[in-house]
C-alpha cells in the first residue's frame, strides 16, 4: 500500500472511531431536514427558475420549495465545518508527516481524500432523508449539483481553517452557508433579477440548478452546473497552494 | 488580587489578544440583521402567509445573531481552556471559582456583543423601550453562551460541539423565529433556548413592553443551564485518585 493510501486509511479510522461524531453526521441531517419538512405550510408558492430557457415564474408547493434549500444547507454547513476542522488538525500532524518523509502532495491527497468521504456520507445521509418527503424531478442532476456545493464549502471551510483561528473559523462557517444558500439564494426570498454580489456567492450556481432540476422536469442551468464546477476547481486549487504552503513551512 | 478577579482578568486578555475576533464579533451582527432582515423582507404575502416587515426580520436576525456569536464562544472557551484549566485544579484552584470565571467573562463578552447588535437595531428600527431591548438581547446571549459552555463541557471536542450548537440554533432560529413559513410547530418549540427571549425583545421592540412570565422563564433557564453546567464542570475536573480525570 503507498504511503497516500496509508495516511488516507489511518485518517478515515479516525473519525469512524469517533462514534459520537458519526452519529451527530447521521442524527443532525436527520432531525434537521425532517423537521424542517414538518413544520413547513403546504402551500403553493411563486418560484423564479428557467424553463425552456426562458426566466420565468412557477408555483410550487412550500415544503418542496423548502426542501431544495434545506437539503444542501445542511450538507454545506456539515462539509464546512469538516474541511475547517480537518484542516485545524493538519496543523499539528501534517508537518510531523513531512519530517518523517511524506511529501507535500501526499500528505494532501490524504487529507482532501477524507473530506470527500465525510462530505459524499452526509450529501448521502441528506438526500436520503430528503427523498422521505421529496423526491427531486431530475434527482441525479440535483444530487451532482449537491456534491458541487458541498465539497466547494467543505474545501471553503479548509481555507478558512487555514487563515483564521478556530472561533472566527467557526463564526465564518456558521454565517456564510447560512446567508448564501438560505437567505440570498432562497427563490422564496429572492423574488427578482439576484443583487450582481449574490451572484458571487458559493451557492448561485449550484442551488440555480437544484432549483431548477429539483422543481421543474428539463435541465436548463447546465451551464450553471459548469460554473459551479468551475468555481469549485479555483476554491479546490486556492486550497491546494495554501495546505501546500501550511505543510511545507511546518 | 483576589483568583476570580485574576481570572476575568486573563479570560478577557486572551479574547482582546485576538483583534480578529473582536473586528468579527462587531461586524457579524451587522451583516446577520440586515442579510436577515431584507431577506425576509422579500418574501412574498399569501393567503396564509403575512408578510415580514423589513423590522421585524431585523430584530429576528439580531437575536439569532447574538445567540449564535454567543453559543460558539461558549463552545470554544469551555473546550479551548480544558487542559489548562485541570492543571489549575492540580494546583489548588476550586473548580467552582474557574468556572465562575470562565462563566462571568462570558457574559461580559456577551454583553458587549449584545450591545453592538442593539447598536445597530438602534439605527435601523428605532425600538420602543431601547434599554428593554438591550435587556433581553443580553439574555438571549446570554443563553446560548451558557448552552455553548454546557455543550463544550459535556462534548471536550469542537467538532461534535459546533455541530450540536450550529443545529440547535438553526432549528431554534426556524421555529421560535415566528418563521413564515412555518405552521403546525410543534408544542415543544416554547421550551427552545430562543423563544421566550423573542417574545421579550419583540414585545419591548414594537410595544415598549414585556410579559413577565416570559421573563420568569427565561430566568429559570438561566439557572438551569448554570446548575448543569456546574455539574458537568466539576465532574470533568476531579482530580482525585489519579493524574487525570
Amino acid at each position: 500500500m503507498n504511503r497516500t493510501a496509508t495516511a488516507f486509511g489511518i485518517g478515515l479510522r479516525e473519525h469512524a472511531r469517533n462514534y459520537v461524531l458519526v452519529a451527530l453526521l447521521v442524527i443532525l441531517p436527520v432531525s434537521f431536514i425532517t423537521l424542517a419538512f414538518a413544520v413547513t405550510q403546504d402551500v403553493q408558492m411563486p418560484v423564479r427558475t428557467l424553463v425552456d430557457g426562458e426566466t420565468t415564474t412557477v408555483m410550487r408547493g412550500m415544503p418542496e420549495v423548502h426542501g431544495v434549500i434545506m437539503t444542501p444547507i445542511t450538507s454545506s454547513f456539515i462539509a464546512g465545518l469538516a474541511g475547517l476542522f480537518l484542516m485545524r488538525e493538519a496543523r499539528d500532524t501534517d508537518g510531523r508527516l513531512a519530517v518523517v518523509g511524506y511529501r507535500a502532495r501526499e500528505v494532501i491527497a490524504a487529507r482532501f481524500g477524507v473530506l470527500a468521504v465525510i462530505t459524499l456520507v452526509v450529501v448521502g445521509v441528506s438526500v436520503g432523508v430528503m427523498l422521505v418527503d421529496f423526491q427531486p424531478e431530475q434527482l441525479w442532476w440535483f444530487v451532482a449539483a449537491m456534491v458541487i456545493l458541498s465539497v466547494t464549502y467543505g474545501l471553503i471551510g479548509m481555507l478558512v481553517g487555514a487563515v483564521f483561528n478556530r472561533l472566527a473559523g467557526l463564526w465564518i462557517m456558521l454565517i456564510l452557508p447560512m446567508i448564501d444558500i438560505g437567505l440570498f439564494q432562497d427563490p422564496l426570498f429572492v423574488q427578482s433579477e439576484p443583487e450582481w454580489w449574490m451572484k458571487l456567492f458559493p451557492g448561485y450556481h449550484p442551488v440555480r440548478v437544484m432549483v431548477d432540476t429539483g422543481l421543474t422536469t428539463d435541465l436548463d442551468t447546465a451551464m450553471s452546473l459548469g460554473w459551479g464546477f468551475g468555481y469549485l476547481l479555483v476554491v479546490g486549487l486556492l486550497a491546494i497552494w495554501v495546505y501546500y504552503r501550511g505543510t511545507r513551512a511546518t | 488580587m483576589n483568583r476570580f478577579a485574576v481570572g476575568i482578568r486573563s479570560n478577557v486578555r486572551t479574547f482582546l489578544r485576538t483583534p480578529l475576533n473582536v473586528v468579527l464579533a462587531l461586524v457579524l451582527p451587522l451583516v446577520v440583521i440586515e442579510g436577515w432582515g431584507q431577506a425576509m423582507a422579500g418574501l412574498p404575502p399569501m393567503p396564509t402567509i403575512e408578510a415580514i416587515p423589513l423590522d421585524l426580520g431585523r430584530v429576528l436576525g439580531a437575536i439569532f445573531g447574538v445567540a449564535i456569536i454567543a453559543g460558539l464562544m461558549g463552545l470554544v472557551q469551555m473546550i479551548s481552556a480544558r487542559e489548562a484549566d485541570r492543571r489549575l485544579v492540580q494546583t489548588g484552584y476550586s473548580p467552582r471559582t474557574l468556572l465562575a470565571t470562565r462563566l462571568a467573562t462570558l457574559a461580559g463578552v456577551t454583553i458587549v456583543v449584545a450591545g453592538v447588535n442593539f447598536g445597530v437595531l438602534w439605527l435601523t428600527v428605532e425600538p420602543e423601550a431601547p434599554l428593554l431591548v438591550f435587556a433581553f438581547l443580553a439574555l438571549a446571549g446570554v443563553v446560548y453562551a451558557f448552552l455553548g459552555a454546557l455543550v463544550g463541557a459535556v462534548l471536550p471536542r469542537l467538532f461534535e460541539g459546533s455541530l450540536v450548537v450550529v443545529f440547535l440554533a438553526m432549528m431554534d432560529a426556524f421555529l421560535s423565529g415566528d418563521s413564515p413559513l412555518a405552521a403546525d410547530v410543534p408544542d415543544f418549540v416554547q421550551y427552545f433556548p430562543l423563544y421566550h427571549p423573542k417574545e421579550l425583545l419583540q414585545s419591548a421592540v414594537f410595544d415598549g413592553t414585556f410579559a413577565a412570565g416570559d421573563l420568569a422563564f427565561v430566568g429559570g433557564y438561566v439557572l438551569v443551564l448554570l446548575v448543569l453546567v456546574t455539574a458537568v464542570f466539576g465532574a470533568t475536573m476531579r482530580t482525585s485518585g489519579g493524574w487525570s480525570a
